[in-house]
């Protein structure tokens, strides 16, 4: 038994200090001693989802630090973990800026970094409305072997996924994708609904994808007292996702679809842990993933950086 | 090399613009004489704008003690970074003592905290429950 769990954790940390995940876990310490440095810790009013977006946008000069992980059981192939990180700024209030930098490590396999993303999220509606549209463009340029499922378009499957780490990272994914996110807030509950639409800059066709969430606090007023466990800390709700296909053959079938139960607990003092155990539901998805993060929000980032330039 | 360059020199000129842009339009923000200009009147035009009906909303927590310290404890998690912790404003963020905000209506308080007044830096907090907003009108309300 002893063995076995020495065995275990010489297994993780390979995982994360093998060569291409080392800049990523220089990149996330830094920016953790920088964040204890410059910090002054707020509750941002983000919803929970994992896949879905809502239409609450980074508050203006704030930036959000966020590691997050997915862990994923593989039919034909071993099982993985995929960490990465987000940095996500508050540009303008209606403008919210967000960085990516993604690694994942397979059992028996290897570990390494996957690439990067950065999207943007812009609203174009100035005032609160029943429904509210955002518009977001992002630039992924990653490897066959990302593993982070932040979103599942075309006919992603779990089989994508089976190749070694060496074969799959001969891939170069680079692509434009696109959101349409309309987003809903009635009686304390959160409703977003995502439609996607995403296009490899080579020559592949437009994929498609769809995500959509619900979420709620468990107590919509605050106490006046600060408190760790107290209701008003936690966020529960549910996403769905998956694929539909593309332009030349716009379908559910032949993609996966996964259903999520998410739970997020903010702490007072600015930090968040969410974690949301992801079912597959039908035969082209991953029976199980476990999705889990820990996030901080630096309050005034951005006019304390700025601040250096003047 | 430069196809592969472009997306990083991309980024680092949007970060750049993005902070740059952010910290001038939150930052302190002072004049020749030294004195503080804030956005007051732009908060005024926006609060203007709230429908006519949120004047008769009517806040279920008038008069709650609790609710203003609840409402005191959301200020601080949400708004002190650029309001001031005392609401005295800092930078373009107003100064939420002065007149015209402590004559609006609770009502038009609220609305305005949902809606914010994004091209002028105030974010929307349509993502707090209306009963947290409440408070912090509650707690706005007890800053006369």
């Amino acid at each position: 038994m002893i063995f076995r769990f020495r065995h275990i954790s010489l297994r993780f940390a390979s995982w994360w200090f093998p060569g291409g995940t080392r800049f990523f876990v220089r990149v996330s310490l830094g920016f953790f001693i920088l964040y204890f440095v410059l910090v002054q810790r707020t509750n941002a009013q983000e919803t929970p989802y994992f896949v879905a977006y809502s239409h609450h946008l980074e508050e203006p000069g704030n930036l959000e630090i966020e590691l997050s992980t997915n862990y994923g059981t593989q039919t034909r192939g071993n099982d993985f973990i995929a960490p990465w990180v987000e940095f996500e700024y508050g540009v303008k209030a209606w403008w919210t800026s967000e960085f990516y930098l993604d690694s994942q490590a397979t059992f028996g396999d290897s570990a390494l970094f996957t690439g990067f993303r950065w999207e943007n999220r812009f609203r174009p509606l100035m005032h609160e409305h029943w429904i509210n549209p955002i518009l977001y463009v992002e630039y992924e340029n990653l490897n066959g072997a990302d593993k982070t499922t932040i979103e599942v378009v075309g006919f992603d499957t779990q089989a994508d996924h089976a190749p070694r780490n060496t074969e799959a990272s001969k891939e170069h994914q680079h692509e434009l994708e696109t959101k349409l996110i309309l987003s809903s807030d009635y009686k304390g509950w959160n409703i977003s609904e995502n439609f996607i639409g995403e296009k490899n800059l080579g020559h592949q066709p437009w994929e498609f994808g769809y995500a959509a969430g619900a979420s709620r606090p468990l107590r919509l007023s605050a106490t006046p007292e600060t408190c760790n466990f107290c209701l008003e800390n936690f966020v529960v709700g549910a996403e769905f996702f998956g694929g539909l296909g593309t332009s030349w053959n716009f379908t559910t079938a032949g993609t996966s679809h996964y259903a999520a139960p998410i739970v997020k607990w903010h702490l007072p003092h600015g930090v968040s842990f969410r974690v949301s155990p992801a079912f597959g539901l039908n035969g082209n998805s991953h029976a199980f993933l476990l999705r889990w993060g820990v996030s901080y929000e630096i309050d005034g980032f951005g006019r304390k950086v700025g601040g250096w330039f003047r | 090399m430069i196809h592969k360059l472009a997306p990083a020199m991309l980024l680092v000129v949007s970060i750049t613009f993005g902070i740059a842009g952010s910290g001038s339009a939150t930052g302190p923000n002072s004049s020749r004489h030294g004195e503080r200009e804030t956005d007051d009147r732009g908060v005024l035009q926006a609060i203007a704008k709230a429908p006519v009906k949120t004047r008769q909303w009517h806040n279920p927590y008038d008069d709650q003690p609790s609710a203003i310290l609840a409402g005191k404890k959301l200020y601080i998690q949400h708004c002190a970074e650029c309001h001031g912790a005392n609401g005295r404003g800092i930078g373009r963020a107003v100064n939420l003592h002065l007149p015209y905000v402590q004559r609006a209506t609770p009502g038009e308080l609220e609305w305005f905290l949902r809606d914010g007044n994004l091209w002028a830096g105030m974010p929307s907090w349509s993502g707090l429950p209306e009963q947290r907003r409440w408070q912090i009108v509650s707690y706005l309300k007890s800053l006369r």
